[in-house]
């Protein structure tokens, strides 16, 4: 059964083995324990160990002479290692003679529980196993209703750090990883794993051992990790039973808790979607009241986008975090694929008030930047509740805008400037302007001045009449020289998202 | 064949009783200026017991703490008062003396009180080198009484005992010295010297004398190899001490403190510990026993090669331990059980050189 025998370091490191100390330590052998004998007392004569530990219950005094002796013949029967009831230091003689037999000494109050324990390991590692799996579902059976709760309680049945980790190794729960960890854990771990697969083994290069078992449920795949410092074969077998055990009740906690996030979620989307169509009604006020939103003073409107898929609702404690640790106190709302969110202030803040607060905005979006890629835009400071809807918008369209523009940082302050200046300027960008040529090249070179006309159209509000009146020509005149543009470019003009297009690119394109 | 001791011996015979003590015994540099002061220019005959067949010999020699001897100095008179008190009770005139012990300062100590009273040393002792109980007398662990004897102690105090055993005395001299001065002079019955020396050891101080004689030849840059040679004995090691280790144990009423001292042989690399009591009792090499009592276990200053008592020996000493064969009288199994390792409750048998 060598293939259950730990190493010295491994089972100093193990829960049956808190209270053995190391005596006498050789830093030159590792020995592995291939077993455990008892003797009752420091006078024995063992016969051959073959690496077992030998163990001495009675051992009232560490500087006997008797303890050298010990050592000597322990050394000779080839024992693994030498455990003394009692954790007083031994005499310097017994040290010297420890390190130059290479044997290690081990003490501990009680002797007879660290045998048990080591032949447990050794010699019936099911029964530690089932042993491990039973108590882990008894006290789950008794844990509280949280994940904190449940992975504290695996963490006291293993007598093991137990984590929650993300696929990137990123810590959700529990007891975080260190960094090195979580880069082990990320390369090893698959990014889909298979409900039935075995639970993963990881070697650390200290010889520590982590174990993960994946947690299947609603929402991302995350992992239920096990740290193990050193690698008792029996203990590495039993533990992932233990976490394959837990796993679904994780994978309950988490639903749960997923559960009330979108329930809050939903409320506070349904209750800015109210805010955001005119004057709140006295029951939309008080709802804003119970969940602590400020509809008076003045608001600061933010806008976070996200690239690609992002669990909004998941990831919106992270976002309330980050404005935390920058100071400000604001209210974040799930909507589309992003978050909104304005910080209120009860008189109107100055100029500089404004920057610094930009400033803070820019550092929340940079602390983002590990668990998101956002882009972010920042409307103007709008007075009352129905400020909240303005400068919301404005950040709306900051933040689409913002999106495009790697060089600002992905990150625009709708500031003094109103959005049509910042429009304007993003119309005179060198990506822009050959797009707007290339938009109205069909109708440029053709009679009756057809870029002019289609500008005046679209300035007067889509009107021929006022056209006309602007151009100096026939109502009818102007009509079919809208038709024809039409005809030409292949566009409706009803459209809105076209007839924006073509207003922007009309504008850019006569200063030439 | 008596041995002579002149001046010119005093120096080797100190040395010689001090190896005999194996560490214990006391210290022998007082006694040995005060016999050089009372030899002078003579000189001191070593009898055998053939030599005086008539005599009534009286055991004689220093109990109690030897270490208070530096402090609380002999007064002269009280060999000669533990003797008459003897000989008054028995109603036996002594007419000779013999050490109780040889080893440590009781090597002396009779030569000075045969030198006081006049009277002719016979060299056989119950001991054979130095130990700590009565009860490891040979005469009592060969069925012999110890009593009557007589105690004098410096400030003039007498006491006979009689009628008690070997443990009975031991009980007696230590409450009376701890309630005095700190250490008596005991004299034992005067007995015909052939009744006295049949059960005891032979030639003591003569070997005493010859072990200091081949100390004084060894070169002072010799190997430890060569002075284990030079003394007759076997090397055990030789390096620095790395630890000294006390502790009092209270053992039947006297409190003797056992201690340890370990060591790195500067060669092997082995490591060396030896049990104390009152002497070194017990070396072991790399966890094994190799050398117990009654073999001589001797520390020397690696540099002077001068003995190092056990109460002496400090950790970073450079040292060179030798053990010399103990005296042949204590090597049958039933004399052994008195003075071997167990006696000292080293569980632990005997570990003796071979017979030299």
């Amino acid at each position: 059964m060598t293939d259950l025998a730990p190493t010295l370091a491994a089972m100093l490191s193990s829960p049956g083995w808190n209270d053995v100390v190391v005596l006498a330590a050789t830093a030159i052998r590792e020995p592995r324990l291939t077993g455990s004998q008892v003797v009752l007392e420091v006078s024995a004569h063992p016969e051959q160990l073959d690496g077992r530990l030998l163990v001495v219950l009675l051992a009232d005094d560490h500087a006997d002479w008797r303890i050298d002796a010990l050592i000597s013949r322990a050394s000779a029967a080839g024992a693994g290692a030498l455990l003394l009831a009692g954790v007083e230091p031994l005499g310097r003689g017994a040290q010297l003679l420890a390190e130059r037999l290479q044997l290690s000494v081990l003490g501990c109050p009680d002797p007879l529980a660290a045998h048990e324990y080591l032949r447990r390991v050794t010699a019936e590692p099911e029964v530690l196993r089932s042993d491990l799996v039973l108590r882990a579902v008894s006290a789950l059976r008794r844990a509280g209703g949280d994940l904190n709760a449940v992975l504290r309680t695996t963490a006291d049945v293993l007598d093991r750090p137990v984590t929650l980790a993300g696929a990137d190794g990123g810590t959700l729960a529990g007891e975080p990883l260190e960094p090195e960890e979580r880069t082990a854990l990320a390369t090893s771990l698959p990014r889909v794993p298979v409900a039935w697969a075995a639970p993963y083994r990881i070697d650390l290069p200290s010889g520590a051992v982590l174990l993960a078992v994946a947690v299947l449920g609603v929402g991302p795949v995350c992992w239920l990790v096990a740290r193990l410092p050193g690698a008792v074969p029996a203990e590495v077998a039993a533990v992932p039973d233990v976490l394959s055990v837990v796993a679904p009740a994780v994978g309950e906690r988490m639903a749960l808790r997923r559960l009330e996030l979108e329930r809050d979620a939903r409320q506070r989307t349904s209750l800015l979607g109210e805010l955001l169509h005119g004057e709140p009604s006295e029951a939309t006020r008080r709802r804003a009241v119970d969940l602590g939103w400020q509809l008076d003073g003045w608001h600061t409107g933010i806008r976070i986008g996200a690239e690609g898929q992002v669990d909004v609702a998941g990831r919106r404690a992270d976002v309330v975090e980050a404005f935390d640790a920058e100071g400000l106190r604001a209210v974040v709302v799930e909507q589309g694929d992003g978050w909104s969110a304005w910080i209120t202030a009860v008189r109107e803040p100055t100029a500089t008030e404004v920057q610094q607060q930009a400033a803070a905005i820019r550092r929340v979006q940079r602390r983002l930047v590990q668990t998101v890629d956002a882009y972010v835009g920042v409307g103007r400071v709008q007075p009352g509740p129905s400020g909240i809807a303005t400068t919301l918008a404005e950040a709306g369209d900051a933040a689409g805008l913002a999106r495009g523009r790697a060089e600002t940082g992905r990150f625009l302050h709708v500031d003094r400037l109103g959005l049509a200046q910042l429009l304007l300027a993003w119309t005179r960008t060198d990506t822009f302007q050959p797009a707007a040529r290339a938009l109205l090249a069909p109708i440029k070179d053709q009679p009756g001045d057809l870029v002019t006309t289609l500008a005046v159209y679209l300035d007067t509000e889509s009107s021929v009449a006022e056209t006309a009146a602007v151009l100096g020509i026939h109502r009818n005149t102007a009509a079919a020289r809208i038709a024809k543009i039409q005809h030409l470019l292949g566009v409706d003009l009803t459209n809105p998202d076209e007839r924006l297009a073509l207003h922007l690119a009309s504008r850019t394109t006569p200063t030439e | 064949m008596s041995t002579v001791v002149r001046e010119r011996d005093l120096t080797a015979l100190v040395v010689g009783v001090t190896l005999l003590g194996s560490g214990g015994g006391g210290d022998t540099r007082a006694f040995g200026r005060m016999l050089r002061r009372r030899l002078g220019a003579g000189e001191l005959v070593l009898r055998d017991a053939a030599d005086l067949p008539d005599a009534s010999v009286s055991p004689i020699g220093v109990v109690g703490a030897t270490s208070v001897l530096m402090e609380k100095l002999p007064g002269g008179g009280e060999f000669d008062a533990a003797v008459r008190a003897v000989s008054r009770w028995t109603g036996t005139e002594v007419t000779g003396l013999m050490p109780l012990e040889a080893g440590g300062l009781n090597g002396l100590t009779p030569l000075i009180a045969a030198l006081d009273l006049g009277l002719p040393v016979v060299d056989a002792d119950l001991m054979g080198r130095a130990l700590p109980r009565l009860d490891q007398f040979s005469w009592a662990v060969a069925g012999r009484s110890l009593t009557p004897c007589a105690l004098s102690e410096p400030s003039g105090q007498v006491i006979v005992v009689d009628n008690v055993d070997a443990a009975g005395l031991e009980r007696a001299v230590r409450s009376f010295v701890a309630h005095t001065g700190g250490w008596a002079v005991l004299a034992l019955a005067p007995t015909a010297v052939e009744a006295a020396t049949a059960d005891a050891v032979q030639g003591s101080l003569t070997r005493a004398l010859a072990l200091g004689r081949a100390h004084a030849a060894l070169e002072s840059d010799a190997t430890p190899a060569a002075v284990a040679a030079g003394l007759g004995g076997r090397l055990v090691g030789a390096g620095r001490v790395e630890e000294v280790a006390r502790h009092l144990i209270a053992d039947g009423g006297a409190a003797f403190g056992r201690g340890s001292m370990c060591m790195v042989d500067a060669g092997s690399h082995a490591v060396i510990r030896i049990e104390t009591e009152n002497e070194y009792l017990l070396a072991l090499v790399d966890g094994t026993p190799v050398v117990t009592t009654p073999d001589l276990l001797c520390v020397l200053d690696r540099r002077t090669l001068q003995p190092i008592a056990v109460d002496a020996i400090r950790t970073g000493d450079e040292v060179v331990v030798v053990a010399l064969p103990g005296p042949a009288w204590w090597r049958r199994p039933d004399r052994l059980a008195h003075v071997g390792p167990q006696a000292f409750g080293l569980s632990c048998p005997p570990q003796l050189l071979e017979a030299s």
